[in-house]
């Protein structure tokens, strides 16, 4: 078991970062915005983290909270002008931001080193440190997610109009959706860069944009678990189909593809539905007797609410 | 030197704007982003590339080819990702989301079948002649390029203003519900604005796979990307929009390709997305109406 541990670890890391931005990713969609700067922001806080703990010669914790902090102070500057744009056009724009970020990181070569990428960053981030990370976040997520934000979130991502007649002020949970996604992409790429020596430019192009949208989806987009499912399902499954490894992007694709048209809720968020259903019956069929001896109908209703 | 920039910009212009046509098109009337599009523009290119290799054929039939490869792939797209999704009424975002599906998959297979190498068009596929005019120079394949993109221009814009064809394309465009009491299979219609767009990203294909002289599998990225730049600029769904947006894109890369760096290039092209979407994300043609789907009060 412990050698098969050791074998693994380096995929098992592997998840609980991409865990993060998959939970990133996952923090705005929930609040009904399509932004997919996460990219971008990752690449924010990898690069801050790796200049400063190999140049500047800073403590790499020291490091990361900058690259955190950076990668929440440029997501809320975005955060106001993207707020007043709809779905499609918060999408346009982050991904052209994203694009922005990876051409600044190739030519500004000063300062990122270009192609080359910067290496010899100081492996911190070592499995204990992630998962107690990991664990923080989804705990921090899953109790803001049952306070007033978390319902004012679903309640605009359902329906916008009907979140505008209760008085919420849409832009202003999705501004703090945003400036959340920043500092948990932020972190995820500071982890990232600690965790693997070196970080290179294409590390966070749109092929990590893809993929933390798909964990996203494929895992679910209303609960937290669903990132943590689906980074694990998409970083486990390219690695037990090796054979495969030429066809891996037909399966990636092939398999967002239906999930999205047959599976739209996600894996977690349906498995959560289909054990909801399961609760609801067991506690309609225990009531029955009683509910058919108080009245016909009301109670069962009521039940099911 | 700047005059000859100018004209090279606008002979690429003219085939980034055919490419741009098909893709506001389908937004205009699908509301759909097609993240596959690139890809479409890719097979069209590998199609003409190999009707060429194979049957050893004239620039005509490579263009033909080109265009009906990808208006088939094009409809097959519009069944595999996106019928589903609209008979649902899904979300805008599960659109974007199965056509980047769909483009994983066509990508992979296109690398497969290419083996990642440059695939080039046969020595002297297309006849170098040179004009020289005004001290300028000019191809005749760069004459090709823009007689052929004004063609599809004008063809395009009859189609839609002047035919019974496109008058359902447009009603299906206002709402397809409606247009379906008025008896209008908006299905159908549909099927052929995806058709129609696909043919018009595989011509491009063909044209740009000839003028640059390189076939690969990913061609048709950075393009998609060019075309988000265009049509955003020009202003969704707007077909002039996308004419003089895919010119300006071509005239400021080239300019930016001969006097700063080709990484430049780029650079400027999604800084000018990032800001017009901040600035005025309805673009330059962008009609009131359009407003209300882009901006939230």
């Amino acid at each position: 078991m412990i050698r098969l541990f050791a074998t693994y670890q380096s995929v098992f890391d592997q998840i609980l970062i991409y865990s993060l931005l998959a939970m990133s990713q996952y923090v705005v969609l929930r609040a009904g915005t399509f932004s997919v700067g996460s990219a971008a922001f990752a690449a924010i806080g990898g690069y801050t983290t790796a200049i400063l703990s190999t140049r500047s010669g800073w403590h790499p914790a020291l490091a990361i909270a900058c690259g955190v902090v950076l990668g929440g102070v440029v997501s809320a500057i975005m955060a106001f002008p993207l707020s007043r744009l709809r779905g499609v056009f918060q999408a346009v724009a982050t991904m052209a931001l994203v694009q922005v970020v990876v051409t600044i990181a190739l030519n500004w070569e000063d300062v990122t080193r270009g192609a080359l990428g910067i290496n010899g960053i100081p492996k911190v981030a070592t499995t204990g440190w992630l998962v107690l990370i990991v664990a923080f976040v989804v705990a921090l997520l899953h109790v803001l997610g049952r306070f007033s934000i978390g319902r004012a979130m679903d309640v605009i991502r359902e329906d916008e109009t009907v979140a505008v007649s209760l008085g919420m002020s849409v832009a202003h949970y999705q501004r703090i959706a945003m400036i959340l996604s920043g500092l948990l992409a932020g972190l995820a790429g500071g982890l990232q860069a600690c965790n693997s020596y070196t970080i290179k430019p294409e590390d966070f192009g749109f092929t990590l944009l893809v993929n933390g949208l798909a964990m996203a989806v494929l895992g679910g987009r209303t609960s937290v678990w669903g990132a943590l499912v689906g980074a694990a399902v998409l970083t486990t499954l390219p690695e037990l189909f090796r054979v495969f490894a030429d066809y891996r992007n037909v399966v990636q694709g092939a398999l967002l593809m239906v999930i999205i048209i047959y599976l739209p809720n996600g894996i977690a968020d349906t498995l959560f539905g289909l054990a909801h259903d399961r609760r609801v019956r067991r506690l309609v069929t225990g009531l029955e007797p009683r509910a058919a001896a108080v009245s016909d109908s009301g109670a069962g209703s009521e039940v099911t609410r | 030197m700047l005059t000859q920039q100018l004209l090279n910009g606008l002979v690429v212009g003219s085939a980034y704007a055919v490419f741009a046509l098909g893709f506001t098109l389908l937004f205009g009337v699908n509301h759909v982003l097609n993240m596959a599009h690139g890809s479409v523009f890719m097979w069209g290119a590998f199609a003409g590339l190999y009707v060429v290799q194979a049957f050893d054929t004239s620039f005509a039939v490579a263009l033909l080819v080109g265009m009906v490869a990808g208006g088939v792939l094009s409809v097959l797209l519009d069944f595999a990702a996106f019928r589903p999704l609209r008979r649902r009424q899904a979300a805008d975002f599960a659109t974007i989301l199965t056509s980047i599906g769909a483009n994983l998959v066509l990508l992979a297979v296109a690398q497969k079948v290419s083996n990642t190498t440059v695939m080039r068009f046969p020595f002297e596929f297309f006849p170098i002649v040179m004009y020289e005019f005004m001290g300028l120079r000019i191809q005749l394949l760069q004459i090709t390029i823009v007689f052929t993109g004004v063609l599809m221009v004008t063809a395009l814009v009859y189609a839609l203003y002047r035919t019974g064809f496109g008058r359902r394309i447009r009603s299906v465009a206002f709402s397809g519900n409606t247009s379906r009491l008025l008896g209008i299979n908006a299905e159908l219609v549909n099927a052929e604005v995806f058709f129609v767009s696909g043919a018009l990203a595989g011509l491009a294909g063909v044209l740009i796979g000839v003028a640059f002289n390189s076939v690969h599998y990913l061609m048709g990225e950075p393009l998609l990307m060019q075309a988000f730049v265009i049509i955003i600029l020009g202003g969704l769904g707007s077909i002039p929009g996308a004419l003089l947006g895919g010119l300006l894109v071509g005239v400021v890369q080239s300019l930016a390709y001969a006097y700063i760096s080709s990484t430049a290039a780029d650079a400027i092209a999604f800084a000018i997305l990032f800001f017009i979407i901040l600035i005025r994300p309805t673009g330059i043609f962008g009609q009131a109406s359009a407003v209300m789907r882009v901006q939230r009060r």
